[in-house]
């Protein structure tokens, strides 16, 4: 047993409750150093927010200017004898202070569009979930059979994978022009960057998933009478599901990946077009709330299934029968990617 | 310690050897051989391998490392082609797998999706039967090795031992001509293991089926089976068919019976050679020493 002091264990998993105050820890740390950025006068604030322009005739109030040159245009105006501007030290307008942000979460909500007949924020999201939500799914099912067909058979395998391998290198967005031209300039191009992008990964990925099942499974089940399709509708698709869909998770975070570059072909639209119109007026922090928005959509939807996971697939779960945890008690902060199978 | 001749049978045990050759031969191998690489410069593994199996009959076959004995398992199981001869199941070649043939591996291989129950059920469902009585059908199987409180866990909750007992009961299911187990207790600790070759006779004596056992252990191979079938290394084929001395039921204590033990003489001089030679240039440390003197163990 380790010790209770030993917080640098190499290797050592850490007790619940420090996992738990580490994890709030990676979230409050870069907080804190934005808060104090923002809100301490001293540190960083490159800019003078001119609020009493004095006699200089260069200033105006509410303008932004370098620290350097307002001191120097204040000591000319004290030189000659006139009245100095007056103003107070602020941060470039692109780095809007978290209480900012924070507020704009609430009222991004509750302002109209800029422009008449523009979206409203829940509008542009919901535009954007539907989007990923089309593309993942025109993916999926051609991606996701065709990877079981291949990881199967060594067949489908040698004769689709080395094209599915070069495709893949080629980056989606870089389609843009030809879908806008084929599929004109709403939703139908952005939907296929987001297919481009995810599809081929897919199959590789799941044809992998789907290679690693355990051949003596395979076998077993052969020794028990099963062949051919049912060999693998009954076997090696159980074998691999729960892998195939923490695969599918990791997708549809590599989805929303392509989700801004996917909107800016044709009409840009949904969150993007949001995110460029507030950029436009300066509204800062508008922009960062709807960054923050896509995470945090992203990251409680990936959590979600996360959870529904170890629903679908009880056996992957180390709780022993007759405990059986509920829904919301098998969230847990473990990413995707960290899900591995347990070795039986 | 006079040891007998571990050829020698008390009249009981000549007269069940005598009925088991009564019996139908379940399984022929015939010349059976297998070798890998091109033909001008194989390296044999096994050839000549010659004998019947008596329905019944427990057959354990027993050999050094890289005798083949796991290559002859997956021959008669389907899984490998062998390089020449053939296996007869009831007159028949064996070809690919197939349910005729149970199998039990050391690594369980239980469907880890499925729970006890279903995967009892699963060469039931491949026969085709109905979803009722296959679960009937798996129930009993359970309830035979004991486990029909668990019918309704996963494979991960069970301990080395549970997992062993569902295997056999899987493979027992679809009513096999021969179980066919690769050393089925290796991955079990010690007391397990002992636990599990009783269970085993028990059900061997429960169920109409010809086992066909692999194993290295020794002691295993004299307290389980009929006969004991030797396979050597350099050249690879059968060294021997021992008929076991020891008589049934077999019990813990037999282990130290004068023909148990002249048996499991036998076999080491068969699987290590005699023990003069069995100082070979492997088996020599290089003479350092390490201690202090007058540290030395007694």
């Amino acid at each position: 047993m380790s010790t209770n002091t030993d917080w640098l264990g190499l290797k050592k998993e850490l007790p619940q409750q420090r996992r738990l105050q580490l994890t709030i820890l990676s979230f409050v740390l870069p907080l804190v150093l934005w808060c104090v950025v923002s809100y301490v006068p001293w540190i960083w604030h490159p800019l003078i927010h001119v609020t009493d322009p004095g006699d200089v005739e260069f200033f105006s109030a509410g303008m932004d200017m370098p620290k350097a040159d307002f001191y120097e245009q204040n000591q000319k105006a004290v030189a000659e004898g006139m009245a100095p501007g007056k103003g107070y030290p602020v941060n470039p307008v692109y780095l809007p202070a978290p209480g900012a942000v924070v507020k704009a979460f609430y009222t991004a909500f509750i302002t109209p569009p800029l422009l008449p007949g523009d979206p409203w924020l829940h509008e542009s999201l919901l535009h954007s979930i539907r989007t990923i939500c089309w593309g993942f799914f025109l993916s999926s099912i051609v991606g996701v059979p065709l990877g079981v067909i291949c990881g199967t058979y060594r067949f489908f395998s040698r004769m689709t994978e080395p094209f599915i391998e070069f495709f893949r290198y080629l980056p989606a967005p870089a389609f843009g022009a030809l879908c806008v031209a084929i599929l004109g300039i709403d939703d139908g191009p952005k939907i296929a960057i987001i297919v481009i992008g995810t599809f081929f990964q897919q199959v590789l990925v799941i044809a992998n998933t789907v290679r690693k099942v355990d051949p003596s499974l395979i076998e077993a089940a052969q020794t028990l009478g099963a062949k051919g399709w049912r060999l693998v509708w009954r076997v090696v698709i159980p074998a691999s599901i729960s892998d195939i869909y923490t695969d599918m998770r990791i997708l549809l975070g590599w989805a929303w990946t392509y989700l801004i570059v996917a909107e800016v072909v044709g009409t840009m639209s949904g969150i993007t077009y949001f995110i460029y119109q507030q950029g436009r007026h300066f509204m800062f922090e508008n922009v960062y709330a709807a960054i923050m928005m896509i995470g945090i959509i992203g990251f409680s939807s990936d959590l979600v299934l996360a959870a529904l996971g170890a629903v679908l697939f009880p056996w992957k779960s180390k709780l022993r029968a007759g405990k059986k945890a509920s829904f919301w008690a098998r969230f847990n902060f473990k990413p995707a990617a960290a899900a591995v199978p347990e070795p039986n | 310690m006079q040891l007998p001749d571990y050829r020698e049978q008390t009249p009981e045990v000549k007269a069940r050897f005598d009925r088991i050759k009564q019996r139908p031969v379940i399984m022929k191998v015939r010349d059976l051989k297998k070798a890998f690489g091109p033909a001008e410069s194989e390296h044999v593994v096994f050839d000549k391998v010659n004998f019947d199996v008596y329905r019944r009959e427990f057959i354990t076959v027993i050999g050094p490392s890289g005798c083949g004995k796991s290559t002859f398992i997956r021959i008669a199981a389907g899984l490998d082609e062998s390089s020449g001869g053939q296996i007869l199941l009831e007159d028949k070649p064996v070809g690919g797998p197939g349910p005729d043939r149970g199998m039990v591996f050391q690594g369980y291989t239980l469907f880890p999706w499925r729970t006890v129950k279903k995967n009892v059920m699963f060469g039931l469902e491949m026969q085709g039967k109905s979803k009722h009585s296959a679960e009937q059908e798996a129930r009993q199987w359970l309830e035979m090795v004991g486990l029909s409180k668990f019918e309704n866990s996963y494979p991960h909750e069970l301990s080395g031992g549970m997992k062993q007992r569902v295997a056999i009961a899987r493979a027992l299911a679809n009513d096999p001509r021969i179980l066919i187990m690769d050393e089925p207790f290796g991955a079990l600790d010690a007391q397990t293991r002992c636990k599990m070759q009783s269970y085993l006779l028990q059900i061997w004596k429960k169920v109409d089926v010809t086992i066909l056992f692999i194993t290295h252990d020794l002691d295993e191979a004299i307290y389980l089976s009929d006969r004991i079938l030797v396979l050597g290394v350099n050249p690879g084929g059968v060294r021997e068919i021992i008929e076991n001395p020891v008589p049934r039921p077999r019990t813990v204590e037999q282990f130290l019976s004068p023909e148990f033990i002249a048996t499991k003489r036998r076999l080491d001089e068969l699987i290590h050679g005699p023990a003069v030679e069995q100082d070979g240039e492997d088996d020599k440390l290089p003479m350092i020493r390490m201690t202090q003197a007058g540290d030395e163990v007694e």
